[in-house]
Formats: structure tokens, C-alpha cells, sequence
């Protein structure tokens, strides 16, 4: 380099001191772009608030049934006093009633703590498991009742749900109705029926109600079912989601005929015993009024009923019909009722017995719902795996929480298995109505 | 009166008794040639060109010798003209021909009568060691080569003008005329009156042509000069022969007759009238603000006053300093000169700018002077006294206050103190003290700057620069001690000396003076003691090339984290009125870069020649400038860094052409770095974001340079 | 700016502030009924922490502003910026419960990832390019002045030329004399008045005229001849056997100039890299921050 120095004073003087006042180039461009930007931003929602406009700021889409005033924020978003518009349990009460879920309840959580909106659910019913278990954690401390009544620490289905009540040691079914399943339904040999052997399947006495096909294996006195036949089962349910109970004279009639004299085709009526008795009387007395001459006719001994000394022959009709009807009272009560049913003698061996209740149960679990329909594409037996070696009515048959978890687990290949599925909290049995004052206009608006 | 009777060349002559011969001669038409001899002098009889035959055994010198009765004397004779043509021989053959005085005026005496006598080449050689010319004096050559020792000059100078400055020196062939003890002509006590010159009859003595140019004016007659009182024992010729220097100027009514900041080599001096002197600058620093920071102004630079935004650096100077018989005050900058009074000096004898604006109050007469004008008044006594007098009237009380140390004191002392001051001048590079001296004097500098220094191992020290208001020699006060650094001239130096035993009898009056003094002597030594410590480690070549040895804070920028954002230079212009006093650019060193901004040097080169004072160190680091700088630009040019910028901003004057109107007129203001004292680390370092700007003393900054093992401790 | 031993202090709040922030999410969104949410009294104190995080890192440019203002060094701010800016988007992510909800949100969210991102990568550009640039530009002037300084640097060449041939032609001899800078390249090339033929002296001008001067004029211009320093060093040998041996000093200096106009060639480029990015961290953030505020008070009336 011939005569190109740098000093000090030579490059500061090439200076001019006042570049940094003005910005150029990337800092002017940051300059205006942050202005552009946040102006934009702020522009664009301060027309959306000014406009009306709740588009911008919606957390969410609204759950799928609420689409219809989705837009309109002021429906659930009620002004109160103060600042905060946050959607408080007035809101929802206005469409809907949620009852209370029981007394017990230390602290009532409000409508959105487990119902949340804005996630675009399709049912907004479906709760978390957390909305439950923030109380059946620890049901102690949220319980009034000390110890709680129920399982004090449940945290989700898949692992910490205790067995259903009635599976659990010292339950049995209270059923009366004496019934051996594994004779009725026994795959190798079937059972005897009115025109041969049969294979009963579950499906031919455990119906839901409004299946009204034949009995398949002989005549049954089909009983209309009602859409409420049967007790009343818990409303809101669907109403075939539980089978109808079993009734003699749908599913038993066909084969167990209830005849009481070769005489008679007829069965009893399947009634208390006091219709039954005169049913017999009236029907005995009937008939030898016909055929007076059938008095002194001595019957073979009916083997079905049990040995016992040889009544005399009876002189008139009242002694023939009371002869007979003492007959069939033994065919009947001694063999044929019983057969099936519990007959006690609280007034002594000679009057009519006592049948007890059937107590037959339709609903196993009182606190939890279950929709066979929803399970109808799954074999009976899959599930309700001890029947086929049941041979007490007292056997439980309702399958186990296990045979529940082989599906319904947590996961994603699995079934729903959050607590809503089964459990409600609102106690539906308090519903009250609605009475609503929104005008169409008001809602379509 | 008794007579004499004699003849001269066959001619009788009666002249009365005493007469010399030569001037019987004369006085009868009959001219002998002389040398040495003069009219008005007493006559020397040295020359011997004047030599008769007076009928004795050897000639006789007809300028000395006296008329006898009877004497025959010769004038013409073989014998004489002989003596006489080899006389002229043997001065001509030294004489350097054609001499100064024949080149400019063709009237070289001994030339002349050269010629005359018909001499053309001289036998004899010419003298092998030579003899050598004086430059010192600002008016006059001296060719010791020309000298024919005639010792005209000398009487002259005697008994003429009774100065009593020449005389002679040496013996034989190393005789010579010399200046007081043979000291250079312009050292001496030479008043520049000029006989010596007018009365040289070669060109030993020339007028120097300093100036060529004519100043503009009205030229003053010589007679009119004469009449002044401070012009009265000058040559005549001599302002004669200078007579395009000095003019008289005419001033109306508020005329401005010289601009601060403007350079200048006259110095004015009051006839008639009264003048005002004042800064025109405002008393202010510029703030600059805008630009980018405020997100839609412009850029604009304004004048910021003391009252409105005092700022940190400013001292506690009641008086600014100016080239003039009176300091300024600074509360109001403004102040009067009458007849008599002298303005300029410092402008027209050391080339400054101008250090105020002065305007003429009434109508004014006044005389502008070149330089070498007023050197020849400012050695006349009466001026000298006069101005002196001024001063310790109307100047020295202010300075004397300004002294910490006497800041205090009463009006009685000082009063007292000021009729025992001495005003002293020195020349450029004279050693006022030296360290060693015996201390016996306090100096306060009037005029000019000193260097206070100290020796030090590869060079000197500089331990300050001292203007006008400076005072050094305090321990000389104290009688007793020794100057602890050397004071030097830089320029043309004038000093207020008060002399110890003075002082000492007048502490005797006031005792608390006494440890004012020692304190102040204290602190001094300190600081001195402080600086040199600093000072002590050797340099390294890498580090002196780009001298920074001679930084006491260095502003530097570690590369590798500086992300170039400016944050440093906004931050540095925020604190200081949004003027900048860094920039991001210079050398660099190592991996950091020593940005441009004030490095507080030792040796602070900026601080000479400002001509009102206002860039100072404040205590012994942080170099500040005042409020009243004129923005003469002199420290920016001085400073070898580039670290102190002119800020330019605009005041609305009167437009010179249309007195009535107002024009915008670009004025400056000297910036540089202040350190940022009142804070606990300069602002620059403070903003930084990443942790990259640095002010450090670079030799412990870069102690690892020599110690290569601590390089790990650097990181 | 280094990332050095120096930000361990910040690291270790960070981590641990995390951490902490972590523990709390995960006990709180297990245990939600509804999830975690953004209102919900956890939620609102992450989002209140996040947004002051937020806030925070943006008012460092505020705090440039008022640099001299003593509230604490530019550099402590700078930090808190850079680890508290980081840590504020897991903080503001447990805040929205690692949910995007609506379109607000989901633009802020888009927004947030961008500003931390061009953040990240802003910071190591800033680690890394400082000393690119120091070792790479030893030239290196302020990027601003750049174009002040480029024509300084013309002017110099230009009166390094006129030096030895005259007023270059087409300007008037008083144009030719205004220069700023330096005196030395004068006095050096008028010693080479006295020798050089004056068709020499043309044929240089004439050269500098067309192959250097366009360049000096707009160094910036793509596909410039002496633009690439290779290409530079080859025609500057060319020319120095083309022209006569006196003008070779000249020559040297004005190769030396047009190196140091390619070092401020690369020092624009390292410039732009090491401050592009902010032209996406800033303005985005201003709008995150615009956005984040207009969401807190209209989420907190709803």
C-alpha cells in the first residue's frame, strides 16, 4: 500500500455524527412493520368489538346442539352487574335443569365445571372423568355422610371401579322363580318341549320390551307388551335397553302348562292362589253340573302328584268336586306352582299357601345405565359367561366389572369408558320442567 | 573659548579648542571616511579607517584625536590612503558580499567605500569559522558575518536610547557584539527600538521584512506614533522601515472590530472610544434531539443554557479567561475597554483564534497592529508598566480569587498582595522552573500557555497544560522545597510572579493562608505522585503504535459481542443532549475495537491554545469543556484521535450586508467525552446490552499482553 | 453477544421456574374437571405470569429507549429477555392447557411460536456472526455511513487519479479539487507528475474512467467486474503490466480501496444476516403483544 493509511482520526472523521438519529434500512423496516402489524391486530379486533362481532375472539366451536345461537355470545354470556360476563349456572338453567346429584354433596360444582363448552363436542354431557373424580377420589371429604356409602375412591373406570354391588360377596339374586339355566339351556342335550327337544336361546325368554315375535317353540299367550310393561323402569332411559322381564306367560307358558285335571285342557290361571282356587272350583263344579254321571268315576292316580292315601269315593258332586279340587290344590300347589315358585303356609298346611314375590330384578345396576341395545351385536353368553352353568336362581348372572373393562378401557382402541357413559350425576328423578320463555324469534335471531 | 590653529593638507584651519581633528577637517570641507564614527555618538576611534598622518610615529584616528595647535596633518597622503585601502581590505575580505543592507538598500557603508577606494577583490582569505546570524529578534537580523565590530550599535544602544542592552563579548578573533549576556536578540531585554539597526553601517543589523502584506487602513505617520507615549524612545527609521504593520483603524457605533473564533495576527490597541468585549456565543451546550428516537420529529440542534439543563461537568469559573486586560465574568459575559487598553496579544503574538467579539461601543480610533510592531511596544518600559498596571487594576483580582486558595482571603490581603505581584514574559520554550529548583516563587499565567512536566523514562510527562487563569508554584510559597515538575513556555508566556518572601511576610498577617497552601500543596503532590504511578509500566510496541500508552481510559468494544446495534452512541447522545461523544469506528486492537472518544491522554494536547479556557481536567482523569467554549475548533485540531467533534447549530445574527435583517448563521461547540463521573459507570458501558463496551486503564486492560499465562484470566 | 458462563444464573431460575410451572400444570390438569382451562385460577396465573413474561421481554425495547434511565443495566434486561422470553412459551402453553380454542388464540398461538423461533434462532445468529464479522471485515465502518463512507472513498480514488492525470474529463477543475480525506496520496502521486508521458497519463484515465470508477460509483451493482475480490486481484496484475511503472503506487491504492469497498460489500451482507431476523421477532411480537392484550381483557369479561 503506497500512501493509504488508517489512523484513528482520519476514519472517525469520516463519521457524520448524527447517523444514528434517523433510522435506515432494517431498523426503519422494523420500525414500520411493528406499527403495520400491531396496528392491524388491534384495528382488526377493535372492529370486531365495535361491530359486534364474536367471531375472533370465540374460544371454540360451540357443542354441536348449541350451534344454533352458537354466534351469539349474549345467550349464555349474560351481563351481570359486574365486569366479568363469564357464563354463570342462570345461563344454562334457562334451557336446561340439572338436578341435584344427591344431599350428601359437600360442594355443587357450577354447570361449566364439567360441562364445557367452546370444545365443539358433540354432546356436551360427556364429562370427563375428572368432573366425577374430583368428589370420588376422595369421597370422604366430599361426602356429608361419614363413612361415605359408597365406594370411597374411585378414579376411573379402568382400574379403580369396584365390582358391581350385586357381584360382590353376599349378594344373590333375590329372584324367587326357581330357575336352573343350565338345565333350560343345556348345548348338548336341550331341553324337552312341547313338541321335542329344543335348544332355548337367551334371546327367547330375555327380551327388551316391544319385541313381540312368536314363541318359537309352541304357543305362548303372547302379552302385548306395553312400552312400559313391566315395573317402571328409570325415566329418561331408552326403553329397550333393558330386557323385559321374563313372564310365564310369554316364556314359560308354552311348556310349563299349568293343567290341574286330565279333564281339562285348560291351565290355572297364572294368578294369586285364591283366583286360582276358585278358578278350579268354578271350573270342577262347572263340569260336574255337565256330567253328573262322572261323581263316582275313580280317576287313575295322577302320578304327577305325590302318593297319598286313597280318598273315598265321592257321594255327590260337592264331594266329588271337593275330592278333585283337593287333588288338583296338591297337583298344583305341591308340585306344579312349586316347581317354579316359593310357597309358604303362614295359616297353616291346609289353606291356601303364600306365593312368594318373584322379585324378579330388571335393573341389576340401579346407578349406572346399560343399553342392551347398544350391545345387542355381542353374544349373550360373551358377556354373561356364568349363565350356561348357573344352576341357582340365586346366581348372580350379571357379568362382572372385568367383562365390562375388556372393553370399555381407557385408550383409544378401546370402548367409552369415561363415567358418563354409565353414571348420570344429575339425579333425573328431581327433573322439573323447564318452563320456557324464549320466543323462536329470540332463539333464531 | 580658546582656539586651535592648524593645518590640514597644506589648508590652516581655527577651530575651537576640544575639536577633534575629523571634525576640523569636516568643518573645512575636507572629508576624511570613517566606519565606526557616527555624529551623534560619541566617538570610539575603533575602525581606524579614519586614520591621518598627524606627523607622529603611527596615524592617528582623526575621530578621537583632538586639534593641537601646530598639527599638520595629512588626510591624503600615500602613507594614509594606503593604511586605509589595506584597512577596507582586511574588512572586506570577511564581509559577506553584497551584505543584507546592500541588497535592499545599496548603502552598505564598508561597501560603499570599497568601491570608492577602488577595491574589487580582497587579498586576504577569508576567515574559516564563522561567525553566524541571530534570528531571535522579530525585527531585526543580526549577521554577525556583516559585523565590522564597529561598535556603533553599542553606543547606540547606550547612549542613545540608554537601554543598555549590547555590548561586546569574547577577545581577538571570537569578539562579536552580543544581547545582554550573549543571549539570543529576541531573549533579551532588547526593546526592538531599532537604534542599533538605524545605526549599523553594514548589514549586521537589518530590519526584517516580516509582514508583506499591507493591512488594511489607514496608515499612520511616523511623527503621529512619535507622539504616542509607548512609540517615544523608538527609532524612527524603524517604524519607518515597519510602517505597513500598524494602521490606524476607525470604528462607528457598534462596528464589530474582531469576531471570536476567527484567526488573526493583529492586535488592536484603543486611541479613542470605548470598546465592549463579550462572547457572542451563547453561554450554552447544544442539544440535539429527535431523528429516530422520537418517533416523528425531526432533527433538531438547539442551545441548552446552565439555567435550563445544568450538566455535570461544569466547574465553578467565575471568570472566563480572554485575551484581553479584563476576563470576562460569566454570570455576563461582557465587559468594557477604554483608551490605553490592549486587546489581541495572545491572537497576534502566538497566531490564535480570537478568543471574543469585540464591538465598538462609541466611535472608535484604533491603531491595528502586526506582530512585529507590537513586540517593539510591548518591550517599551512605559507601555510595559502601563499594561502591567492595567492588568493588576482590573484583571488580576479576579484572577487571584480563582485560585482556590485564595479564594477566601479578604479584600485587605488581597489588596495588599496585588501591589506586590510581578509581571513576567517568557518566550516559546523557555524553562520558567526547573524540577530540582529551589522554589521561590508562585506564578499565576496571564498569557500563553505553560506545560507542567515531569521526566519520565521515554520521554516526559506531562502533568498539565496550563492557560490563562492557570497558576502553578504553590510550594514555592511556602518557601521552602523544590519545584517538583518543569514548567515550560509553549508560546509567549506571561506570568503574575509573586515572590516568596512576599508572601511570607503577608501569611504572617493571615496565618489560615498558611494551611490553605499546605493543603492545596498536599493535594497537588498527590495527585502528582498518582499519575506517575500510573505511569510506571514500559510500553509495548504494538501498544505505542497506536499510542495507546499515553490513554488513561480507554473506550473499548469487545467485537466478538458486539452486535453493532448502536445502543452505546444512542444511549451516550441521551445522556449529553443528543450529542454523541463516541463513535464506533477506529482501530482496532486485538479483538476490541478502541472506539473514538475522549482516552483523558497524559499528555492532553487539546487543551493548548484554547484562547478562552474552556476544555480543562477536572481532577485528574476526565477531560470536560466549559460552557463558554467559542468553537474555535483548536482541541479538535489538536487532538490526535479525532475525539472531540464541532457540533454545529444555528443562531440568527445580523446579516453584515443588511444590517436590519436576520440570517441563520452556523456556529460550533467542542464536544468530547466526560466519563460520566456523577454516575457509577459511564453511560456507554451501562447501556450496553450484550455486555461489550468496556472503559478500562489499558494497562491493566491489557496486562495479559505481557504476562502471556494470564491469558486464561483475560476470558 | 455471548451466551457464556455468565447466563448460568438465568438458566438454573429458568429451569427451576419451569419445573415448577411443570409440577403445577400436571397436578392441576389431571385433577380438572373440565380440563384445563385458561380461566380457571391456575390458568389465569400462568396467563398472567406468561403475558408479564411476555410484556417484559417486549418493554427491552422500550428500555433502549431510555437508556440513560437507571432501572437497571440494558444488559440485565437483555438476559431476562432472552431466558424469561423462552421460558413464557411452555408458561403461556399451560396457561391454554396445549390447546388452540378459537381464532384469536389460535392466530396468537401461530404468532407466539414464530416470535419464539425467529427468537432462538435470533440469538445464536447473535452468538456466532459478531466474531464472523470481526474476523472477516477488518475494514469494518458503521453500517449506516456506509455509502457516506463509499463516496469518501471515491473521492479519494478520484483525487489519487487527478493527482497524476488532471481533471478527469467531462469535470470542471474545481469539482476535480473537492476532495475530503487524506493529503499523503497527493503529495505521493505529484511526484510522479514530473515523469509520465502524458498518452500514459490519458490511457490511465481513460482506464480508471471505465473499469474503476463504475464501481466505485455503485459497488452494489450485481455481476461488477472488480465486485468479486479474485476478479479484482486479476485485473489490478493486468493493469499493472498495461500501464506504465510509475503509476504503479496509484494503482496499489486504489486495489487497497477497492478492497476495503469488497469488505463493506460483506459487511452489508453479515449485516443483514445478523439483523434481518428481527424484522419477524419484532413487529410479530408487537402484534402478539397488541393481541395478548386485547385477549386478556375481552377473556376475562367472558
Amino acid at each position: 500500500m503506497a500512501g493509504r493509511t488508517r489512523t484513528t482520526k482520519k476514519l472517525a472523521q469520516r463519521i457524520n455524527l448524527n447517523y444514528f438519529k434517523e433510522l435506515h434500512g432494517i431498523p426503519r423496516w422494523r420500525r414500520i412493520l411493528s406499527a403495520i402489524l400491531g396496528g392491524l391486530g388491534l384495528i382488526w379486533l377493535v372492529w370486531a368489538v365495535a361491530s359486534g362481532n364474536p367471531k375472533p375472539f370465540n374460544a371454540g366451536p360451540v357443542a354441536h346442539s348449541h350451534s344454533m345461537f352458537g354466534q351469539k355470545c349474549s345467550a349464555c354470556h349474560v351481563s351481570t352487574a359486574s365486569y366479568s360476563q363469564a357464563v354463570t349456572d342462570k345461563a344454562c338453567l334457562a334451557c336446561h335443569d340439572g338436578p341435584i346429584h344427591h344431599a350428601e354433596q359437600t360442594f355443587v360444582p357450577a354447570c361449566a365445571d364439567c360441562h364445557v363448552e367452546h370444545k365443539g363436542v358433540y354432546k356436551m354431557a360427556s364429562t370427563s372423568d375428572a368432573a366425577c373424580t374430583q368428589c370420588h377420589a376422595d369421597l370422604g371429604a366430599k361426602d356429608k355422610n361419614s363413612p361415605p356409602k359408597f365406594e370411597a375412591k374411585i378414579s376411573g373406570f379402568d382400574k379403580s371401579h369396584p365390582e358391581f354391588l350385586m357381584l360382590r360377596s353376599g349378594h344373590t339374586d333375590p329372584g324367587t322363580i326357581k330357575f336352573n339355566h343350565q338345565v333350560h339351556m343345556d348345548p348338548k342335550k336341550g331341553i324337552r318341549g312341547p313338541h321335542g327337544q329344543v335348544q332355548l336361546k337367551c334371546v327367547d325368554c330375555h327380551r327388551p320390551p316391544g319385541a313381540n315375535e312368536a314363541w318359537p317353540y309352541g304357543t305362548a299367550e303372547i302379552v302385548q307388551a306395553s312400552m312400559t310393561s313391566g315395573p317402571v323402569l328409570s325415566p329418561g332411559l331408552p326403553s329397550r335397553a333393558y330386557m323385559a322381564p321374563v313372564n310365564y306367560q310369554e316364556h314359560c307358558s308354552a311348556c310349563h302348562t299349568l293343567q290341574f285335571d286330565k279333564r281339562f285342557q285348560d291351565s290355572v290361571p297364572h294368578k294369586e292362589p285364591k283366583v286360582v282356587y276358585d278358578f278350579v272350583v268354578k271350573k270342577l263344579t262347572e263340569y260336574i253340573a255337565q256330567h253328573p254321571d262322572q261323581v263316582h268315576v275313580v280317576d287313575e292316580p295322577d302320578k304327577r302328584i305325590p302318593s297319598r292315601p286313597t280318598p273315598p269315593i265321592p257321594r255327590n258332586a260337592q264331594e266329588w268336586v271337593a275330592y278333585k279340587l283337593s287333588d288338583a290344590q296338591l297337583l298344583l300347589w305341591r308340585k306344579a306352582c312349586k316347581e317354579c315358585h316359593s310357597l309358604s303356609y303362614p295359616q297353616g298346611d291346609e289353606k291356601l299357601p303364600e306365593v312368594a314375590k318373584a322379585q324378579i330384578t330388571t335393573r341389576w345396576l340401579p346407578h349406572a345405565s346399560f343399553d342392551h341395545e347398544a350391545h345387542q351385536m355381542v353374544s349373550c353368553e360373551s358377556c354373561h359367561t356364568k349363565t350356561m352353568n348357573s344352576k341357582e336362581t340365586s346366581d348372580v348372572l350379571v357379568p362382572g366389572v372385568q367383562v365390562c373393562q375388556e372393553c370399555h378401557r381407557s385408550g383409544s382402541n378401546a370402548a367409552e369408558a369415561r363415567c358418563f357413559e354409565c353414571h348420570t350425576y344429575h339425579d333425573w328423578g328431581k327433573e322439573k320442567h323447564v318452563n320456557g320463555t324464549f320466543t323462536v324469534k329470540q332463539l333464531t335471531d | 573659548m580658546a582656539e586651535v590653529h592648524l593645518t590640514i593638507d597644506g589648508m590652516p584651519v581655527t577651530v575651537p579648542e576640544g575639536t577633534t581633528v575629523f571634525d576640523a577637517a569636516r568643518m573645512n570641507g575636507i572629508p576624511i571616511p570613517t566606519l565606526c564614527h557616527q555624529q551623534n555618538e560619541t566617538p570610539a576611534g575603533v575602525c581606524r579607517v579614519c586614520v591621518v598622518d598627524v606627523g607622529g610615529r603611527v596615524l592617528a584616528a582623526s575621530c578621537v584625536r583632538p586639534a593641537e595647535n601646530n598639527m599638520k596633518v595629512s588626510t591624503n597622503s600615500d602613507k594614509v590612503i594606503g593604511a586605509r585601502r589595506t584597512l577596507v581590505e582586511m574588512l572586506m575580505a570577511d564581509h559577506p558580499v553584497p551584505c543584507a543592507r546592500q541588497k535592499h538598500s545599496g548603502d552598505c557603508e564598508l561597501e560603499t567605500l570599497a568601491r570608492v577606494e577602488g577595491i574589487t577583490q580582497s587579498r586576504f582569505p577569508r576567515r574559516l569559522s564563522p561567525r553566524g546570524q541571530d534570528n531571535s529578534s522579530l525585527v531585526i537580523a543580526v549577521d554577525h558575518e556583516a559585523c565590522i565590530l564597529c561598535d556603533r550599535c553599542i553606543r547606540g544602544c547606550d547612549e542613545i536610547r540608554h537601554n543598555d542592552v549590547l555590548g561586546r563579548r569574547g577577545k581577538g578573533f571570537m569578539a562579536g557584539i552580543a544581547f545582554d549576556h550573549n543571549q539570543p536578540m529576541g531573549n533579551s531585554n532588547c526593546v526592538s527600538c531599532g537604534e542599533c539597526m538605524v545605526s549599523c553601517p553594514t548589514g549586521a543589523l537589518t530590519n526584517k521584512s516580516v509582514v508583506k502584506t499591507v493591512l488594511p487602513g489607514e496608515p499612520v505617520d511616523v511623527e503621529d506614533l512619535l507622539q504616542l507615549t509607548y512609540f517615544q524612545k523608538v527609532s524612527g527609521t524603524f517604524l519607518e522601515l515597519n510602517k505597513n504593520a500598524i494602521v490606524r483603524r476607525h470604528f462607528k457605533k457598534g462596528e464589530i472590530v474582531c469576531r471570536e473564533g476567527e484567526y488573526g495576527s493583529t492586535a488592536f490597541y484603543i486611541v479613542e472610544g470605548q470598546a465592549q468585549v463579550y462572547l457572542a456565543t451563547p453561554m450554552a451546550h447544544v442539544k440535539t434531539q429527535g431523528g429516530a428516537s422520537g418517533f416523528l420529529s425531526n432533527l433538531t440542534s438547539r442551545l441548552v443554557g446552565r439555567q435550563q439543563a445544568r450538566r455535570e461537568e461544569e466547574g465553578d469559573r467565575r471568570s472566563i479567561p480572554i485575551d484581553a486586560p479584563v476576563d470576562l465574568p460569566y454570570d455576563n459575559p461582557v465587559a468594557t475597554l477604554g483608551p490605553g487598553d490592549l486587546f489581541g496579544e495572545m491572537t497576534c503574538m502566538s497566531l490564535y483564534p480570537r478568543s471574543a467579539t469585540v464591538r465598538a461601543a462609541t466611535d472608535c480610533v484604533m491603531l491595528e497592529m502586526l506582530r512585529n510592531v507590537l513586540d517593539i511596544i510591548q518591550r517599551n518600559k512605559t507601555l510595559k508598566a502601563q499594561l502591567d498596571a492595567n492588568y493588576k487594576k482590573r484583571a488580576l483580582d479576579d484572577h487571584l480569587r480563582s485560585v482556590p486558595m485564595f479564594s477566601t482571603l479578604s479584600p485587605e490581603f488581597i489588596d495588599v498582595l496585588r501591589h506586590k505581584v510581578e509581571l513576567v514574559r517568557y518566550g516559546k520554550g523557555d524553562v520558567i522552573c526547573r524540577q530540582g529548583d529551589i522554589a521561590d516563587s508562585f506564578y499565576l499565567v496571564r498569557m500563553g500557555f505553560v506545560k507542567v512536566s515531569e521526566p519520565h523514562p521515554g520521554g516526559e510527562l506531562v502533568l498539565a497544560y496550563l492557560g490563562r487563569g492557570g497558576y502553578f508554584g504553590e510550594i514555592g510559597l511556602l518557601g521552602e522545597g523544590r519545584r517538583t515538575a518543569t514548567c515550560t513556555a509553549l508560546d509567549h508566556v506571561e506570568l503574575v510572579r509573586i515572590h516568596a518572601e512576599e508572601f511570607q511576610q503577608m501569611v504572617e498577617q493571615f496565618p489560615e493562608v498558611r494551611r490553605n497552601l499546605e493543603h492545596l500543596a498536599y493535594e497537588r503532590t498527590e495527585q502528582n505522585r498518582q499519575r506517575l504511578a500510573t505511569a510506571t509500566s514500559i510500553p509495548l510496541d504494538s501498544f505505542l503504535a497506536q499510542g495507546l500508552m499515553e490513554a488513561q481510559s480507554l473506550l473499548v468494544m469487545d467485537l466478538e459481542r458486539c452486535t453493532r446495534c448502536d445502543q452505546c452512541v444512542r444511549a451516550c447522545a441521551d445522556a449529553h443532549d443528543g450529542v454523541t461523544r463516541l463513535v464506533r469506528e477506529g482501530q482496532r486492537f486485538d479483538k476490541f475495537l478502541v472506539a473514538t472518544s475522549c482516552r483523558h491522554c497524559r499528555d492532553p494536547l487539546c487543551m493548548v491554545g484554547c484562547p478562552v479556557g474552556s476544555i480543562r481536567r477536572r481532577n485528574s482523569l476526565e477531560v470536560i469543556i466549559e460552557d463558554w467554549c467559542i468553537g474555535c475548533g483548536m482541541c479538535a485540531r489538536n487532538c490526535p484521535y479525532g475525539n472531540i467533534n464541532m457540533h454545529p447549530f444555528e443562531v440568527m445574527e445580523q446579516d453584515p450586508a443588511a444590517p436590519a435583517r436576520q440570517i441563520a448563521v452556523t456556529k460550533h461547540k467542542a464536544t468530547s467525552c466526560d466519563l460520566c463521573t456523577e454516575h457509577a459507570e459511564p453511560t456507554c458501558v451501562y447501556a450496553c446490552p450484550h455486555d461489550a463496551a468496556h472503559r478500562v486503564e489499558p494497562n491493566e486492560f491489557f496486562r495479559w499482553l505481557k504476562e502471556p499465562s494470564q491469558t486464561e484470566a483475560r476470558h | 453477544m455471548r451466551i457464556d458462563k455468565t447466563h448460568k444464573p438465568w438458566l438454573v431460575i429458568s429451569v427451576a421456574l419451569l419445573v415448577l410451572g411443570l409440577i403445577l400444570y400436571i397436578v392441576y390438569a389431571v385433577g380438572a374437571p373440565g380440563g384445563p382451562r385458561g380461566g380457571s385460577a391456575l390458568g389465569l396465573t400462568f396467563g398472567i405470569i406468561g403475558y408479564a413474561m411476555m410484556l417484559y421481554a417486549g418493554a427491552l425495547g422500550a428500555r433502549k429507549k431510555v437508556p440513560t434511565w437507571r432501572l437497571g443495566k440494558t444488559k440485565t434486561w437483555m438476559r431476562g429477555h432472552l431466558w424469561l422470553g423462552l421460558i413464557s412459551l411452555p408458561i403461556i402453553l399451560f396457561h391454554a392447557g396445549f390447546s388452540w380454542r378459537g381464532p384469536l388464540t389460535a392466530i396468537m398461538m401461530w404468532l407466539f411460536f414464530i416470535v419464539i423461533i425467529s427468537g432462538v434462532l435470533g440469538a445464536a445468529i447473535q452468538h456466532f456472526v459478531p466474531s464472523m464479522m470481526t474476523t472477516r471485515v477488518p475494514m469494518e465502518t458503521i453500517y449506516e455511513e456506509i455509502p457516506h463512507v463509499r463516496k469518501q472513498l471515491c473521492d479519494e480514488a478520484d483525487q489519487l487519479v487527478v493527482a497524476v492525470c488532471g481533471p478527469l474529463k467531462g469535470e470542471t477543475p474545481a469539482e476535480a479539487e473537492e476532495v475530503t480525506g487524506s493529503d499523503q496520496p497527493v503529495a505521493a502521486a505529484t511526484a510522479l507528475l514530473v515523469d509520465i508521458e502524458q498518452e500514459d497519463r490519458m490511457r490511465f484515465r481513460e482506464i480508471y474512467l471505465t473499469k474503476v470508477r463504475p464501481y466505485l460509483e455503485d459497488p452494489e451493482k450485481p455481476n461488477a467486474e472488480l465486485a468479486s475480490p479474485r476478479r479484482s486481484a486479476e485485473v489490478f496484475d493486468s493493469l499493472r503490466r498495461l500501464l506504465v511503472p510509475q503509476v504503479r503506487g496509484v494503482l496499489d491504492d486504489l486495489e487497497n480501496i477497492c478492497e476495503e469497498e469488497h469488505q463493506l460489500s460483506r459487511q452489508i451482507r453479515i449485516y443483514r444476516w445478523l439483523h434481518g431476523w428481527l424484522l419477524v421477532h419484532v413487529p410479530l411480537s408487537i402484534a402478539l403483544l397488541v393481541l395478548g392484550g386485547v385477549h386478556a381483557v375481552i377473556a376475562l369479561r367472558y
